[in-house]
């Protein structure tokens, strides 16, 4: 693929600090990880925190992991695919990564402070419980308020394209709301009488909501390629059949036991040659390459590793233990992180792609993101046959969580290197605001 | 050329380092401690404290204005002159009048000699890095303060050090290493005047305030400056910043070195307001104070407006008499006053400290400030509308223990679900109905295992075992990697936790008990008597042995003594039960379960105490 042939990618102040943002939550993310594997294996270190102890930091570390790392780069996705940076209403882009980060911030704060909801990823509580709705509703009518003015400019001929963002404006007005109502101690998901986890068809609910991301994913950004319409279309059938599917599952208790539960599950295996085929039909900028072949790795692993994670006897083993832990790092560290910089070198173009693309930071995170799954789920093993393994720890536990901080250790170099690489052309942003500035004067 | 270059400028490294030997172990501390040994307290102690500030003042303000004995080179001998003078005379016997003269001449040394050097400090620091040479002279110079037995010397010692320092100075060739002119460096970000007095001030003042606090609060001095790990650690820390300050002030990083400093600085002064936290602050205060030193020290010569050297001098007066000897008495006088820095104050002092920046962020970042502060500003006000979160006083003591365990993050480590059918159900069951789970706002099931599950740990752990092990994990579970929540027992919290634990069990208490009465290790033909002997000094001693850890720290809190192994052996109606003993306590005492044993641990343990009812070993 030649870059020419790719879509364009014009800088934009409102990516740009959405990516800023999203590495400096994800050096944050990974320094407060190294700073929880430090307190694993030195624990007289935990009375340097405080207050601030253990169990608060789990809670900031993995919510800036989900709503900070993990989210702010679907803002510069959805700044493109609004066209936010082309609108009146370009300069507010940035204000709005702004605020998501303050009310993260704020979000951290309260955690630490011992505000919580007590729900796992769901933590929103208090003040910071209102305050991040509210920064998901200035960002959805930021995307309305682009919406329209395009709308009005004619520039979207394209009835379908229209329809499909009219839709997703819908979908997106939901979220704060659900988030809210999702934080509130009263409700609780179905869950897995047999394992306390979650069930099989909220599983595949989740994994089939993941599906639509990274379908919807390259609609926003780059330029489809001719001859792969009935691959697309067979994939969005696809999604619709096991979304029916996963609605007849029903979202009762249901043990993974039983054979509905992990062969719906296994249904998602079908995504396992789907989703690169699906990928093909795009035309991406050459600089993403390697990050595209990465995430369609990790992809496939996580969805093999997670069917097989569910299946009888083997969750019997991994429940509770770092076999499963290993197995969320496999989520958000391997397939995510590979998709988000793989959307982020997208969105950034050609030109700036190596910010992402230096072969040491790619292998370090990569490879030290493997070492972990595999420690984890070794120790995990060892766990599930032996609580006493984890609860009085011995040398080779020890030896197996040395490893795991220096893995960690690994991750939060590359992902330091790509902070840097990031903020290093502010001059660029300054050259914004100065053509801006004389394009509005103008 | 180049190697002398940088040998040359290593007097201005020096100079500093000697400057700030003197003034922080002797005109700011050993020189103190002299007054308090003679017992010249409050109001004399502040008259001699004035003193001090006037002569520093004075001399600040006058030095650059003096028109006799122009060359840099003969006013800073001059000045150090005069402070050799000033700790030779604190060697003598001190009364007030003479105390107050004494710190006169110290603080008139010191005025001469900070505004001399730090005005003509291009003079002595070459043209090759010199921003790095005050890095490594201040990092220096509170590295050595810091040393043990600098540090721990006697006040006659430092009062002693201090005129050798001075004398060192004098010594030092002084004849200038390079023309002023050439000497300055271009591209290195500027610092307005008035930003500069702002933010030194109000740096200097948070810095004054802690360290006194700190001085004067003897649980916190314990925390921070006592014992020689800590002074290491401290030298070791204020090194480091320094020359990190450098680094970031030669890449025109002033913003952020005062920025850095402001950060630290305020942390240290918040976190001492909880003494628990005196730790953690001692480790933020070096890196503040070392951050805003260099850039105090820098600020004249190379940061300033300055177009002139005459300039230079008189903003070197004005800084030094105003944010270095006016704004530490102040800190000085708050601490004395208030005994600890008002979080309002650190909020007014970080408006000062960072003005320039703000100011910055307000033109060039106006549309995100007020985002971020409108939408701030709405949920504030939604929240106050819609929060209907009972208040903590409205909770049982239960319920208010369980709102604790959601804060602290519990379900990081422990799980509270005994899964059907499975190990669980014998470690740590009964099993929890489903509808009684769901009843819980919100179920805390949790998603890992660090520590054991909890569902019924009320079942399986007295109030005091659990009060015990939040205390200090480690003394009761060996290795445990469970942090230690002592701090919650400051207040009500660490009851209310322990209450809520021991209300986690299930009516369906004696099924259970039948089920652990009725378990047997596996056969293990491995258990050895070395294992059991070995599980033993780990586990049991501390409460079977008559000097254990825990039988000495709580006397009093047992619900029954634990039996003395050493000196009343084992029944022998008690070995049939002894492994589930082991594994599952003794209900209705402190007795814990172990239950993360494996069988062949249980074995050994067994073992050992079947066959060695008494242990003279261990009595050794």
């Amino acid at each position: 693929m030649k870059a020419a042939e790719s879509s364009p990618s014009a800088p934009s102040p409102a990516v740009d600090a959405a990516i800023t943002h999203a590495l400096f939550w994800l050096v944050a993310g990974n320094a407060m990880g190294t700073m929880i594997a430090v307190l694993l294996l030195l624990p007289g270190l935990n009375r340097l925190l405080g207050e601030w102890t253990y169990g608060r930091w789990m809670m900031v570390h993995m919510n800036t992991a989900l709503y900070g790392w993990c989210s702010l780069p679907m803002l510069g996705f959805l700044f493109r695919t609004y066209g936010v940076e082309r609108s009146a209403l370009r300069l507010w882009g940035r204000p709005v990564v702004w605020l998501w980060s303050a009310a993260l911030a704020v979000g951290c704060y309260s955690w630490l402070s011992g505000t919580s909801s007590g729900k796992l990823f769901l933590d929103w509580s208090g003040y910071a419980r209102i305050l991040f709705p509210l920064t998901m509703g200035a960002l959805w009518l930021l995307l309305v308020f682009a919406f329209l003015g395009q709308r009005r400019n004619a520039e979207q001929a394209r009835w379908r394209a229209a329809a499909a963002k009219l839709i997703g404006l819908a979908v997106l007005a939901a979220v704060p709301f659900a988030l809210f109502y999702a934080s509130s101690p009263d409700l609780y998901p179905a869950f897995n009488p047999d394992s306390g986890g979650p069930t099989g068809a909220s599983q595949l609910e989740s994994s089939l909501g993941m599906v639509l991301i990274v379908l919807v994913l390259p609609f926003g950004i780059a330029r489809r390629l001719p001859g792969h319409a009935r691959t697309l279309s067979l994939a969005w059938v696809l999604l619709a059949v096991e979304a029916a599917f996963c609605a007849l599952l029903g979202r009762a208790d249901a043990s993974h036991r039983m054979p509905a539960q992990y062969i719906g599950l296994g249904s998602i295996l079908l995504w396992l040659p789907l989703v690169p085929l699906y990928y093909r039909g795009f035309a991406w900028n050459c600089e993403t390459r390697q990050w595209k072949q990465v995430f369609l790795c990790w992809w496939g692993l996580l969805v093999v590793s997670g069917w097989i994670f569910f299946l009888p006897g083997v969750l019997d083993r991994f429940k509770f233990t770092d076999g499963l832990v290993g197995h969320s790092l496999t989520a958000v560290a391997g397939f995510l992180t590979a998709l988000l910089v793989f959307v982020m070198t997208q969105l950034i173009g050609d030109e700036h792609a190596w910010i992402f693309n230096s072969k040491w930071s790619f292998y370090a995170w990569n490879l030290g993101v493997l070492a972990y799954v595999m420690v984890m789920t070794a120790a995990g093993w060892i766990e599930g046959g032996n609580p006493g393994f984890t609860m009085a720890p011995g040398p080779l536990h020890h030896v197996l969580y040395f490893v795991r901080l220096l893995t960690g250790l690994a991750m939060l170099a590359a992902s330091v290197e790509w902070w840097i690489a990031a903020t290093q052309p502010f001059g660029r942003m300054r050259r914004y605001q100065t053509s801006h500035a004389g394009a509005i004067a103008a | 050329m180049r190697v002398n270059n940088i040998t040359n400028g290593w007097r201005g490294a020096a100079l500093v380092a000697l400057t700030y030997i003197y003034f922080l172990i002797f005109a700011q501390f050993g020189f103190l401690a002299r007054l308090t040994q003679a017992g010249i307290e409050g109001t004399n102690l502040r008259l001699v404290m004035g003193s001090m500030a006037a002569g520093g003042i004075l001399l600040s303000l006058a030095v650059p204005r003096l028109r006799i004995w122009p060359q840099p080179a003969l006013r800073l001998r001059l000045g150090f002159g005069i402070a050799a003078v000033g700790a030779l005379a604190a060697l003598l016997p001190p009364n007030t009048a003479g105390a107050a003269l004494t710190a006169f001449i110290i603080g008139a040394g010191l005025g001469i000699v900070t505004v001399t050097l730090v005005t003509h400090l291009p003079q002595f620091t070459s043209t090759h890095r010199p921003i790095l040479k005050v890095g490594f002279g201040v990092g220096l110079g509170y590295f050595v303060c810091n040393l043990p037995f600098v540090f721990e010397a006697s006040p006659r010692q430092q009062s002693v050090l201090a005129t050798f320092v001075c004398v060192a100075a004098l010594a030092l060739p002084l004849r200038a290493a390079v023309e002023e002119s050439i000497a300055q460096p271009t591209g290195v970000q500027r610092l307005p005047f008035a930003a500069a007095l702002g933010a030194f001030t109000a740096l200097i003042w948070l810095d004054s305030a802690a360290f006194y606090i700190i001085q004067h609060t003897r649980q916190l001095k314990a925390e921070t400056w006592m014992g020689s790990a800590h002074l290491w650690t401290n030298g070791c820390l204020h090194f480091a910043a320094a020359v990190a300050a450098a680094l970031l002030l030669e890449r025109s990083r002033t913003r952020l070195v005062l920025a850095g400093a402001y950060l630290a600085l305020a942390t240290a002064c918040i976190l001492l307001l909880d003494p628990a936290h005196a730790l953690s602050a001692s480790l933020l205060y070096p890196i503040g104070v070392s951050l805003y030193s260099v850039a105090l020290v820098v600020y004249p010569s190379w940061l300033a407006s300055a177009v002139s050297g005459d300039e230079r001098a008189r903003i070197a007066g004005w800084i030094y008499a105003l944010a270095g000897w006016i704004g530490s008495a102040l800190g000085i006088g708050m601490g004395q006053n208030l005994g600890h820095v008002p979080v309002a104050f650190v909020v007014v002092a970080g408006a000062a400290a960072l003005a320039l920046p703000q100011l910055e962020l307000l033109r060039y970042r106006a549309r995100e400030v007020a985002l971020v502060g409108a939408v701030l500003g709405v949920a504030f006000v939604a929240h106050r509308a819609i929060d209907k979160h009972p208040a903590a006083a409205q909770l049982s003591i239960v319920e208010a223990g369980r709102r604790i365990y959601i804060s602290e993050g519990c379900i990081h480590c422990h799980s509270q679900y005994v899964r059907p059918n499975s190990a669980d159900v014998a470690l740590w069951g009964p099993v929890e109905p489903i509808e009684e789970i769901r009843h819980q706002r919100p179920p805390l099931i949790g998603n890992r295992r660090q520590g054991p599950d909890l569902t019924q740990v009320g079942m399986r752990r007295s109030a005091w075992w659990l009060k015990a092990h939040l205390l200090d994990p480690a003394a009761l579970s060996p290795g445990s990697v469970m942090p230690s929540y002592a701090v919650l027992f400051r207040d009500e919290r660490g009851d209310q936790v322990v209450a809520y634990l021991v209300s986690l069990q299930s009516s369906t208490l004696e099924q259970q008990r039948a089920l652990q009465r009725a378990w047997q290790p596996v056969s293990t033909p491995e258990a050895s008597t070395e294992e059991g002997e070995q599980l033993y000094a780990q586990l049991c001693a501390t409460c079977h042995e008559p000097h254990g850890a825990a039988r000495q720290r709580w006397p009093q809190e047992f619900i029954l003594m634990p039996t003395s192994l050493v000196e009343n052996g084992l029944g022998h109606s008690y070995n049939l039960s002894l492994a589930s003993v082991i594994k599952f306590g003794v209900p209705g005492t402190d007795m814990p379960g172990h239950e993360y044993l494996s069988d062949q641990q249980i074995a050994s343990l067994v073992l050992w105490l079947a066959h060695n009812p008494v242990q003279p070993q261990l009595q050794r």
